[in-house]
């Protein structure tokens, strides 16, 4: 070891680190307080090997407990609708009698033609008048 | 299996006797390391009586791949960083008021003490590393893991630490120290 190192080593050793018996007594009774914490967390229990076969027994009575009590029981038919409630509240569908007639949508259309035949001749005899020929 | 490891096994059990027998050894290194990171004897001595409580409660977790001494380190480095931290938090940081950490447990004949030097001029964890490698002897892949550094930063850091002092101690201390902060 170089000189260094040894100072070093020698230095360290000049540090006062006794440990008092005031202080050992201290840890002493801080560790008589306490216990290791377990630090490994313990894994799922193995399961033997009759378990699977025990819990598929186990489901299939239960299923068939479930199937014959549905079975056995008598099923209550849902309750009907009264045709009288349901009539209240739905109109009832019948033949409408309607009032049906033609409809007279050519009719203004027509008379309108008559006006405009009409103004043409009006306006034929007033030309007719004022050159005194004939078209 | 070494007796070592007979005693963590039965510590690992809940044997106190065991874990007190198997902490003998190292509760003087420890103290004396811990009073180089606390700001005072009583911190340092709560902060060895943490360690001792977490290495034995946690005792469990220990991998026998790593020394028990690179365990209890890495323990004690938190321990003490936790306890700085609540200091600095409830009484302001002594060591800007020009408090001396190591000038306690010094003897007056002991002022020029290397590693008062080495508290002066190397940061916390180069400081740490270098206490573990020429105090504790413990080797690059140990302080590694103790200070969760990489293997270059220690290797890096252990030479610069060294450079820093020993220029101190051949009294060339110029601007070796400011490189061995890391």
């Amino acid at each position: 070891m170089d000189k260094f190192a040894n100072r070093l080593r020698e230095d360290a050793s000049h540090i006062d680190a006794e440990i008092s018996a005031q202080l050992d007594s201290r840890i002493q009774a801080s560790l008589a307080a306490i216990e290791p914490a377990a630090m490994r967390r313990q894994g799922p229990k193995r399961r033997p090997a009759w378990f699977w076969l025990a819990s598929s027994l186990t489901g299939v009575v239960a299923a068939l407990a479930v199937i014959a009590v549905l079975n056995v029981n008598d099923v209550d038919e849902p309750a009907a609708v009264p045709r009288a409630a349901a009539g209240n509240t739905v109109p009832p569908i019948g033949v409408i009698d309607l009032d049906v007639r033609a409809a007279t949508l050519t009719d203004p259309l027509a008379r309108e033609l008559e006006y405009l035949q009409a103004d043409l001749k009006k306006a034929e005899e007033l030309v007719r008048g004022d050159v005194r020929i004939d078209f | 299996m070494s007796d070592e490891l007979k005693l963590i096994d039965a510590a690992k059990g809940g044997s106190v006797d065991a874990f007190t027998e198997l902490v003998r050894g190292y509760r003087g290194g420890l103290l004396r390391f811990l009073l180089t990171r606390c700001t005072n004897h009583a911190d340092a001595e709560d902060a060895l009586q943490d360690t001792l409580i977490n290495a034995y409660r946690y005792i469990g977790s220990y991998n026998p791949q790593w020394r028990f001494s690179t365990w209890l380190y890495r323990i004690a480095i938190r321990n003490a960083g936790r306890l700085r931290t609540e200091n600095l938090a409830e009484l302001g940081d002594p060591a800007a008021d020009g408090a001396d950490p190591l000038g306690h447990c010094l003897a007056q004949s002991e002022r020029d003490n290397l590693w008062r030097s080495a508290k002066r001029i190397l940061s916390d964890e180069v400081f740490a590393a270098m206490w573990l490698r020429y105090v504790e002897d413990m080797s690059v892949r140990d302080i590694s893991s103790v200070l969760e550094r990489s293997s270059s930063w220690t290797k890096v850091n252990l030479l610069r630490g060294r450079r820093a002092l020993e220029a101190e101690m051949n009294g060339t201390a110029g601007n070796a120290g400011s490189e061995a902060y890391g």
